[in-house]
């Protein structure tokens, strides 16, 4: 009956939105821009909900979710284009799109390989909708067994592995990128005793940093400072032809779509891993598996198809731990956690007592925003495409202004602002040294969290790390971060690999 | 110790179209940033030191474990831990002389001729408008006509511009700069303003309308007289549209508002409306 009442709910949620003119004209006018921001190279998913956080700011909660899932869900697929018409990758999520896009483009068959990009994405974002509503009622009422000891070693298990999945050179950066998130998170009065951490003396710090502008000067002003410095000139965009895709070649890759979407689905539910790596994994598995691996990278269609489905796909799996620990499963997840709680919402275990309907509107905004997506691709992609003809030296500044007014509008404090350029450029030094940027956002988000829970927990074990030991949930929890960082050491992976061999007595693993 | 990400190399850089350095530039470079995650890290335990840990505050008495010392302690201790690692992996790969080596290109020409490079110059062009936006137009200056010099200068090192004339243009702001921020720092423009109104305001016009006939010169010069024309075009167009957006659909008030507003509020709110 709960499951019925469920699907009624959900399907009344959906109808709602779909009779409110308001809600649709949202919906496509959000999906599009989300588009937009995706093809334009220099432009990812992540600024798009960034820049549309300040706009939002005025809005009921649920138009607001509207309008920022649905640039999330039309900035991952709107890479796709540049990667396909001009192979330069429009978002880091559309990079492995690039292998066999760009060669099915020169062959003629850019259109086709929208067509099907389009509809790929559509059916990974509504598979990973699905997840999202069977999965997170098990995860919400697991999650309410978590005390404070689970909290604080869910955040810094958070931390550890996105650190670890995200880091483009050394493991040790993407950690160290983690903790000075937590050591940013834990400037301002301290939320127990407030008593003033790290604040030197300047009242606007005492509050604490604000997260939006952070993120904002995180993701924004690096991206604004490589696209000007690097002078990037576009090539000429190939031209589209037929894109709405055949029935029969969608309906024969329908098991790769499915595969792809479910690997999609599981990395965007792992804490900060975002659609780019969905992306490669699923080309990769799309490859392996493949009967003809050799015809990957000269426009084999099952490229394109896994990489864009894998990609949308992370947008639902990133939802399931936001929305059920309050722990953002990618790069834009983490922006739309800081639009929640401006919104008042606080994602977690509680979302479905506060909330109870919360995850279900999500659920149906992703359904709605993900057939808004395949109509506006399949109506306006000869004209979407144009805009990959825009100059970056022209759009980047305007960027810019808008990174900096919607920095500002956030709180109408100008120090924010003070905060978010030198953030922006620390950040983009980091990154030109390989530390990636994902796992310092996180680390701000869930600093506070950490912070209290770890003096809760302690608290009520009056001082005592026992209770880490004696509850299941926090054992693992605890065992999983000790193995995550035991794997980065060479004697471990020598000693796994020893036992591996003793156990199956099979020399040649050494 | 290989704390090495496998299958990952490249692939977040490629994707950020951001070129990674070699891998060995890259070592060098994290001798240092592993220095400064240290003393950040010392810094975070110092401060931490500071905290009440045992004593009252606040006619609390604390104990260890709810002191707000705890985890700045916690954070620290990791951060400067693995500042150490960092360093000793970095160290390990280039040795000793990779680090002399660094040491040397710092105090060699070589250095010199990277700072004078033009992709080197580029990025303080971009820094310093940057800065110079936040710092000095936004808090004195009308938000519009900010925004307007903001994204004139940037369309006119990146779009019809050249990288010499970068160099041109990040002194002009400098001056600028300066004399705007003298004038409002030292209470002049309060002065003049008891007398005429929006005194700063008037002052980036003429900075902008010599900016603009400057490059109207250059362009004509360079045959960049379309570039020019569209880059004037979205430079009035583009903080007008954000700034009307912002001020009157999300009644945002803008950081600074001065001449700009006051014509556009007089013209919004004008009776002849109603």
């Amino acid at each position: 009956m709960v499951f019925i009442d469920r699907i009624q709910t959900f399907f009344g949620i959906a109808g709602g939105m779909l009779t409110d003119p308001v809600s649709i004209a949202v919906l496509f006018g959000s999906v599009l821009l989300g588009i937009l921001f995706g093809a334009m190279p220099g432009l990812t998913s992540t600024l798009g909900v960034a820049l549309l956080t300040a706009l939002t700011y005025s809005m009921d909660t649920p138009m607001a979710m509207i309008c920022l899932l649905s640039i999330y869900v039309g900035g991952t697929y709107g890479g796709s284009y540049a990667s396909i018409l001009i192979n330069i990758p429009g978002t880091a999520a559309a990079a492995a799109t690039a292998m066999d896009g760009y060669p099915l483009a020169v062959k003629g068959e850019g259109g086709r390989a929208i067509g099907l990009t389009t509809t790929a994405s559509a059916i990974g974002t509504i598979v990973s909708m699905l997840f999202v509503v069977s999965i997170s009622p098990l995860i919400s009422n697991f999650a309410l067994e978590f005390t404070s000891f689970e909290f604080f070693l869910l955040a810094f298990f958070g931390i550890l592995i996105s650190g670890t999945l995200t880091a483009p050179d050394l493991v040790i950066k993407g950690w160290i990128a983690g903790f000075l998130g937590l050591f940013l998170a834990c400037i301002g009065r301290d939320q127990l005793q407030f008593y003033p951490r790290f604040t030197f003396g300047i009242s606007e710090l005492e509050s604490g940093i604000e997260v939006v502008p952070v993120l904002i000067g995180a993701f924004g002003i690096p991206q604004i400072i490589d696209v000007l410095r690097s002078r990037t000139t576009m090539p000429k965009a190939k031209k589209l032809q037929r894109i709405i895709p055949e029935i029969g070649t969608v309906l024969r890759n329908i098991p790769a779509i499915i595969r792809s979407a479910l690997i999609g689905v599981g990395i965007g539910a792992v804490p900060g891993i975002g659609e780019d790596i969905a992306g490669w994994v699923s080309y990769g598995t799309a490859k392996n598996t493949s009967k003809h691996p050799e015809t990957f990278g000269t426009g084999e269609l099952k490229g394109v198809i896994a990489s864009e489905t894998a990609n949308n796909a992370c947008v639902g799996g990133a939802m399931i731990p936001l929305l059920n620990l309050g722990i953002p499963g990618s790069p834009p997840a983490a922006m739309l956690l800081g639009a929640l709680m401006l919104h008042g919402v606080t994602p977690g275990p509680m979302m479905s007592f506060e909330h109870p309907t919360f995850i279900l509107e999500v659920a149906a905004i992703l359904l709605l925003a993900s057939m808004a997506m395949w109509i506006t691709g399949m109506i306006l992609a000869k004209q979407v495409v144009k805009v990959l003809n825009i100059p970056t030296p022209l759009f980047m500044p305007i960027i810019g202004v808008l990174c900096i007014i919607g920095s500002y509008s956030l709180g109408l404090n100008i120090f924010n602002l003070y905060l978010m350029l030198p953030v922006g450029i620390i950040c983009y030094f980091l990154t030109n040294m390989g530390y990636p940027i994902a796992p310092l956002v996180i680390g701000v988000i869930l600093g506070p969290m950490a912070d209290e829970n770890l003096r809760r927990a302690l608290m009520v074990s009056q001082g005592s790390f026992t209770p880490v030991f004696t509850r299941p949930v926090s054992l693992i929890l605890f065992i999983i971060i000790v193995l995550t960082i035991l794997s980065q050491f060479g004697w471990y992976k020598r000693m796994v690999e020893k036992v591996k061999t003793k156990i199956f007595n099979n020399p040649t693993v050494r | 110790m290989p704390i090495s990400n496998g299958y990952m190399p490249g692939l977040i850089f490629y994707s950020n179209q951001i070129v990674m350095i070699e891998i060995e530039k890259l070592r060098k470079a994290d001798i240092f940033s592993g220095t400064a995650i240290l003393c950040l890290g010392s810094y975070s335990i110092y401060e931490a030191f500071q905290m009440p840990m045992k004593d009252s505050y606040a006619g609390v008495q604390n104990v260890w474990y709810v002191s707000p010392a705890l985890f700045p302690l916690l954070i620290g201790s990791i951060l400067a831990f693995l500042g150490i690692l960092l360093i000793r992996t970095a160290i390990k790969e280039v040795g000793m002389a990779g680090l002399k080596s660094v040491l040397n290109y710092l105090s060699s020409p070589d250095f010199a001729d990277f700072l004078k490079q033009p992709v080197t110059i580029r990025f303080y062009g971009i820094v310093l408008n940057l800065f110079v936006f936040v710092f000095i137009l936004i808090p004195h200056i009308d938000f519009f006509l900010a925004a307007i010099i903001f994204l004139l200068v940037f369309f006119f090192m990146f779009y019809c511009g050249s990288d010499e004339g970068i160099v041109g243009l990040i002194c002009q702001i400098i001056i600028g700069g300066v004399i705007l921020s003298v004038f409002t720092a030292s209470g002049l423009a309060e002065k003049i303003d008891t007398f005429a109104f929006f005194s700063a305001d008037i002052l980036v016009i003429f900075f902008t309308v010599w900016l603009i006939f400057h490059y109207y010169i250059v362009a004509k010069n360079g045959a960049l007289i379309p570039k020019f024309k569209l880059s004037l075009l979205i430079g009035f167009i583009a903080p007008f549209t954000i700034g009307i957006i912002f001020k009157y659909f999300l009644l945002v008030p803008m950081p600074h508002e001065g001449l700009v507003v006051s014509l556009l509020d007089a013209i919004w709110y004008a009776e002849i409306w109603s």
